[in-house]
């Protein structure tokens, strides 16, 4: 299984490789194969389908720019993927003035203990990741999953569970503390 | 008292970067500072590989097919077809979007004249039976009086394209889809399609018997991928007769 999981991401780094040498063909097969899964991404932070359109449409026209920046020493294709796309959906998310969750939204973001659906390539870091979040208390534990998945701001968050901001830095900024310990011991 | 205060204290910076908690200028000021100094930018990619892994929990969604299509007209890949002007020759003349947009700004008996000139065009199939309809255009006309599309169904070739005139923004999150409402029967999708862009669509093969002057094209908006239902089931927001 390893050695395919590999394979995979290795695939993708030629992707990109290729595609950073203006093989169209290359991009091509690198969209086909990962932008559902930006796409996902990038619907679970704007929570709006046109809004998500665009932003994948942005993500990929600067992969094809900007593929010769990916070194794959530093990240893993998808990382690296997920990064840019996480990146371009929260400054869309910062442009917007009002705000961008409602209650039934940051509940079902919350609440949910979901099933992992591992992605093969980070399925190990991800159980790993998982162990450590668990440690957390519920709240603290919470409130990270919603920021990592709304990419709301520390404001929002405090809002929406209604606890002062003050809070809401403190829970985040210790579960940050506790998690790098607890994954880098 | 058990709680460590040095969370309050600790640069924690490139961590909530990558969480995404940080207002715009925060970002702004991090990612300044990543171009330049490499511990920067190692830090947060450390942060990355920390955090990173709980994207694993999102599930992939299929983008719709005219992302792509945006995607290679942005980029000026070639052989797409795209809002780009086309070379004015006359086999581009199905292409050519401010030809089709100005048919659908004009008169519609203008429209009628140019689509007889079209199939006067050599590229046109020899002789059609006389009894078949080869080319069919509507206006899609929308509440405000306004042409949203210009539709040309084209039964030789089984397709139907469809330009932008003036259309009314698509509510996010929605996609218009196209219907064939025969005289006295039901709708028959025609398929989704991008409302800003020339779209060609299929053109089921048994319908061409249903094009008649008192057959409608409509246009609803519907969930993404379509209704559900194979039945309209979202408002309808320009509808046109057939020009035959």
């Amino acid at each position: 299984m390893a050695a395919a999981l590999t394979g995979d991401t290795a695939e993708l780094a030629d992707l990109l490789r290729a595609t950073a040498a203006g093989d169209q063909r290359a991009f091509a097969d690198l969209y086909r194969r990962t932008s559902s899964k930006l796409f996902g991404v990038c619907i679970a932070m704007l929570r709006e389908r046109g809004e998500a359109e665009d932003v994948l449409q942005d993500v990929y026209t600067c992969v094809w720019k900007r593929a010769g920046g990916f070194d794959p020493a530093r990240a893993a294709a998808m990382t690296w993927l997920i990064t840019l796309a996480r990146n371009r959906a929260i400054d869309r998310l910062r442009q917007r003035r009002e705000g961008p969750l409602d209650d039934a939204t940051m509940r079902e973001l919350v609440d949910d203990t979901p099933t992992p659906a591992l992605s093969a390539e980070s399925s190990q870091q991800r159980i790993r990741l998982e162990r450590c979040l668990d440690a957390l208390e519920s709240r603290q534990k919470s409130a990270v999953r919603a920021a990592f998945f709304t990419g709301a701001t520390y404001n929002e968050l405090a809002e929406r569970c209604g606890v002062p901001l003050a809070t809401m830095k403190s829970w985040i900024r210790r579960s940050l503390i506790r998690l790098r310990s607890c994954l880098e011991q | 008292m058990n709680e460590p205060f040095n969370g309050d204290r600790e640069d924690l910076t490139h961590a909530e970067y990558v969480l995404g908690v940080l207002d715009a200028d925060a970002r702004a000021a991090l990612e300044r500072a990543i171009a330049r100094n490499p511990r920067d930018a190692a830090e947060v990619a450390r942060w990355q590989k920390h955090l990173l892994p709980l994207a694993g929990d999102i599930a992939p969604v299929a983008p719709p097919d005219y992302v792509w299509a945006r995607i290679q007209s942005a980029l000026g890949f070639p052989g797409v077809q795209a809002r780009a002007p086309v070379q004015p020759h006359r086999q581009s003349l199905w292409q050519s979007v401010a030809l089709w947009r100005w048919f659908a700004l004009g008169a519609g008996a203008a429209a009628v004249a140019c689509i007889a000139l079209l199939v006067a065009l050599p590229r046109a199939p020899s002789a059609p039976p006389a009894t078949q309809v080869a080319y069919v255009t509507a206006r899609i006309q929308q509440d405000n009086g306004l042409p949203g599309w210009t539709a040309t169904l084209d039964t030789m070739h089984a397709r139907v394209v469809l330009v932008p005139a003036a259309p009314n923004p698509i509510p996010n999150g929605r996609v218009p889809e196209l219907w064939l409402i025969p005289h006295g029967g039901k709708p028959i999708a025609l398929g989704v399609f991008a409302p800003d862009q020339a779209t060609t669509l299929k053109l089921p093969r048994d319908v061409s018997g249903k094009l008649d002057a008192q057959a409608l094209l409509a246009v609803s908006i519907e969930p993404p991928g379509g209704s559900p239902t194979g039945q309209p089931t979202g408002p309808i927001v320009g509808k046109g007769e057939l020009h035959i």
